[in-house]
């Protein structure tokens, strides 16, 4: 039979082809074959003793089996004999095998509950720390025999106010309405349970507790909802009117930059230490090199100068020590010595007296008297013949001598100047590492300051919360929230690449943290839709590994469809440092 | 004869780069591991195996059942793939191949050929000929009466418009069997246009 020709066919539209795009219904149907198949072994029925209901039960255990022999990665999990706590009902006693447990994906960074001790016959109120109070009337437990509670119960709580809050508990933000799937935007939730002796305790039937959530969200398109656990959705409870209060107690932290912080007090007075150690260092070097006895030079012997007037004196060599090669010595008039006169070789002097001149050990000062005339006179002892070259070999040894002493007292000196310098260079390093210690105690306390007014702005934003008022008859957990379409906006088929190992990742869940709204979508193996206007992050959690595409990251990526996944498993030990890798 | 036509626009989105093959690998053997990880690859070629199928068909309801068939076929023997350093495409036209072959079989009014003026033209060129009206129910007539496998080759080649090197991937064959193929068949459109010609 020929085949049908068609010249310029209209082509289908993308929209067309993406709309019978199902990969949920191929796994269904691959799954529903592989049971089949499993059923249709033939050794299945060689038995022909097996009856009908052992054959569906046959099936069912082949069917499980198959299936978890394929679907390796998380089975559901199963929990049996748990009580269920429907709606509409204080305590089930049913036992469920179908109950999906809420589970943080990593437990390291679950939202923990916080425990309060309460006494059953008495009641009380419980404070959170978020402000929340948990009105608890009197009698109103029972156990699971239905026999009324005595005596301290312990009431764990939690709150989830945002994204991060919710992705790391576990518990699902998809909510089913009538067969149409809607993302909740929150405004909080929290999670109650009851327990007396490791057991779960109940709400009496006529009782309820009263919770008076404080919301941070002041807003009033919220609903409250309740988790169904049988079915693993959210069911409506009631329009949420919240109550607005005024909290007047918390008041602006102290922010002022000019209060003395204690560390950098302790710095600074050290590094105030250092300039007088500094400056006695060097006093203490200047005195030892002073102390150091320096040698006295000899004088060199000269001899007479033909034409100057010479004076022979008979000197006390005990006062001029110096003086003692000098013996027979002549004394010259120096040439310093201006307006001369000219009798001064004529007159017979009554006394000649010398004593030491302007330059020490070289010249002296002779006083000569007669009568009433005194003269003074600069003279430089001189020697000539024998008494010259005798005196000038006793200098060349004592200069050498001298010079030996110099160069000893030089090295004692630069030994204590090298020294001072090496302790000046160590106080320059104690300085300057005084100084770094400043500066950056200077730079966390500015942070911690910023921090610190950002929060006081944020606790004074926050300072008008709402209570959101819930009435609960069953410990379970409680949202105010309000659901949203799924985006319809964008589609994008993902790629996952580890940035640290190059490699694909196929991730389980995928969660799509939302930040522009209290809001977080979570996918699995499908394309990921979301609205262009919002700005996201993405969150995955595979293998107990936790791997983030930042903010910044993903509106760069979202065009390619490509996000590189950061793991962070080693930057987090718990989920504030989680919030703030997230940026929430 | 060119085999190269040089107006034509080839589809691009078969080819992938060393690191493009080394990710898909990845989520082949993710898939192996969990069929839940083969909703990437579903997603990525889900498009280009519909196109694949309904090129062969009238019926669009039709061609989007066969898609889902496979898909689930190769869902199915995913854990039999074996990678050969081609895109993973190749494997899952081979099946689309292979399903399109047996709806064929079962209904023998199935089988469709769907092209536009603009691809007959480009046979024209490839060979050599210049294209006139009168030749369009020559050509039409001709490919209709191609054997099979010849067929498979000028759609993919004239009507998808794919290069030599992805034709030969999908069949199987080197690039080099697969365009002494076309010039066989174009050879003997070439006989038959200018014989039309000289009538």
């Amino acid at each position: 039979m020929e085949p049908k020709f068609n010249l310029n066919r209209p082509p289908i539209g993308d929209d067309e082809i993406n709309s019978k795009k199902d990969f949920g219904e191929l796994v269904k149907k691959f799954k529903s074959e592989s049971i089949e198949k499993a059923r249709s072994d033939s050794n299945f029925l060689k038995n022909k003793k097996i009856t009908y209901s052992t054959i569906i039960a046959g099936a069912v255990v082949v069917c499980n089996v198959t299936y978890f022999a394929v679907f390796k990665s998380n089975p559901p999990k199963i929990e049996s004999n748990e009580k269920t706590i429907t709606l509409n009902q204080t305590v089930t006693n049913k036992a469920t095998s179908q109950i999906k447990k809420i589970q943080s994906p990593i437990k390291k960074i679950d939202v923990p509950y916080q425990s309060y001790k309460l006494n059953a016959q008495k009641g009380g109120v419980i404070t959170h720390h978020t402000n929340s109070k948990i009105k608890v009337p009197k009698n109103a437990f029972i156990n699971k025999k239905g026999e009324e509670i005595i005596g301290d119960v312990e009431i764990k709580y939690r709150e989830l106010h945002n994204q991060t809050d919710i992705l790391a508990s576990g518990i699902p933000l998809k909510y089913d309405s009538a067969g149409i799937s809607f993302n909740f935007e929150s405004a909080g939730m929290f999670d109650i349970k009851g327990i007396q002796n490791n057991e779960p305790i109940y709400i009496k039937k006529d009782k309820t507790i009263t919770v008076e959530f404080a919301s941070k969200d002041t807003t009033d398109h919220f609903n409250q909802y309740i988790f169904d656990t049988l079915a693993h959705n959210w069911v409506y409870l009631k329009r949420d009117n919240p109550l607005k209060i005024v909290n007047q107690n918390k008041g602006i932290l102290n922010t002022s930059d000019k209060e003395p912080n204690p560390k950098i007090t302790a710095l600074e007075k050290e590094l105030n230490l250092i300039p007088p150690k500094i400056e006695k260092e060097k006093q203490n070097t200047e005195q030892k090199i002073s102390q150091i006895k320096k040698p006295k030079a000899p004088i060199k012997p000269n001899k007479p100068i033909e034409g100057r007037e010479q004076f022979e004196l008979d000197v006390d060599y005990k006062d001029f020590p110096e003086l003692e090669p000098y013996k027979n010595a002549l004394f010259e008039v120096g040439t310093e010595n201006k307006n001369l006169s000219k009798d001064l070789s004529s007159v017979v002097w009554n006394s000649a007296i010398i004593s030491e001149g302007p330059k020490k050990g070289q010249n002296y000062i002779l006083t000569l008297k007669y009568k009433d005339r005194t003269e003074k006179l600069i003279v430089y002892p001189t020697l000539t013949g024998k008494d010259y070259d005798e005196a000038s070999k006793q200098f060349e040894k004592k200069y050498s001598d001298y010079k030996q002493l110099l160069a000893k007292k030089e090295a004692e000196e630069e030994k204590l100047k090298a020294e001072f310098e090496q302790k000046m260079v160590e106080y320059a390093k104690e300085e300057k590492r005084l100084k770094q210690e400043i500066t950056q105690e200077q730079i966390r306390l500015q942070r911690a300051r910023a921090q610190q007014m950002e929060e006081s702005f944020a606790s004074v934003n926050n300072r008008v919360k709402v209570n959101r008022v819930f009435q609960i008859s069953t410990f379970n957990i409680y949202n105010s929230d309000c659901p949203h379409s799924i985006p319809k906006g964008e589609v994008i088929n993902p790629i996952f690449v580890s940035k640290e190992k190059k490699s694909a990742i196929v991730p389980e869940i995928v969660y799509l943290v939302c930040h522009s709204k209290n809001m977080i979508l979570q996918y699995g193996n499908e394309p990921l839709k979301y609205n262009p206007n919002d700005s996201y992050s993405i969150c995955i959690i595979k293998n107990n590994q936790i791997m983030l595409c930042s903010k910044e990251e993903f509106s760069n990526s979202v065009s390619k469809g490509k996000f590189t996944l950061t793991s962070i498993n080693k930057e987090i030990d718990n989920i504030n440092e989680l919030k703030q890798l997230i940026g929430i | 004869m060119l085999l190269s036509a040089a107006n034509m626009e080839y589809t691009t989105r078969y080819h992938h780069t060393a690191e493009q093959l080394d990710y898909e690998k990845n989520l082949i053997e993710a898939a192996k591991e969990n069929p839940e990880n083969f909703g990437p690859l579903y997603n990525k070629y889900y498009k280009q195996i519909f196109g694949y199928v309904y090129q062969r068909m009238d019926c669009k309801d039709t061609a989007f059942d066969l898609t889902a068939q496979v898909f689930l076929k190769a869902l199915t023997n995913i854990g039999k793939y074996e990678y050969k350093g081609v895109p993973f495409a190749s494997w899952l036209y081979r099946i689309a191949h292979s399903e399109v072959m047996q709806l064929f079989r079962n209904q023998k009014n199935a089988k469709t050929i769907n092209a536009d003026i603009s691809d007959l033209k480009n046979i024209c060129e490839e060979v050599e000929e210049q294209y006139m009206e009168e030749y369009k129910g020559i050509m039409m007539q001709m490919i209709k009466e191609l054997p099979e496998d010849e067929l498979h080759l000028i759609e993919m080649r004239f009507f998808e418009k794919r290069p030599f090197k992805e034709i030969a991937e999908i069949l199987n064959i080197t690039e080099n069997n697969a365009k002494v193929k076309m010039y066989r068949i174009l050879e003997r459109v070439k006989k038959r246009l200018i014989s039309k010609h000289k009538k």
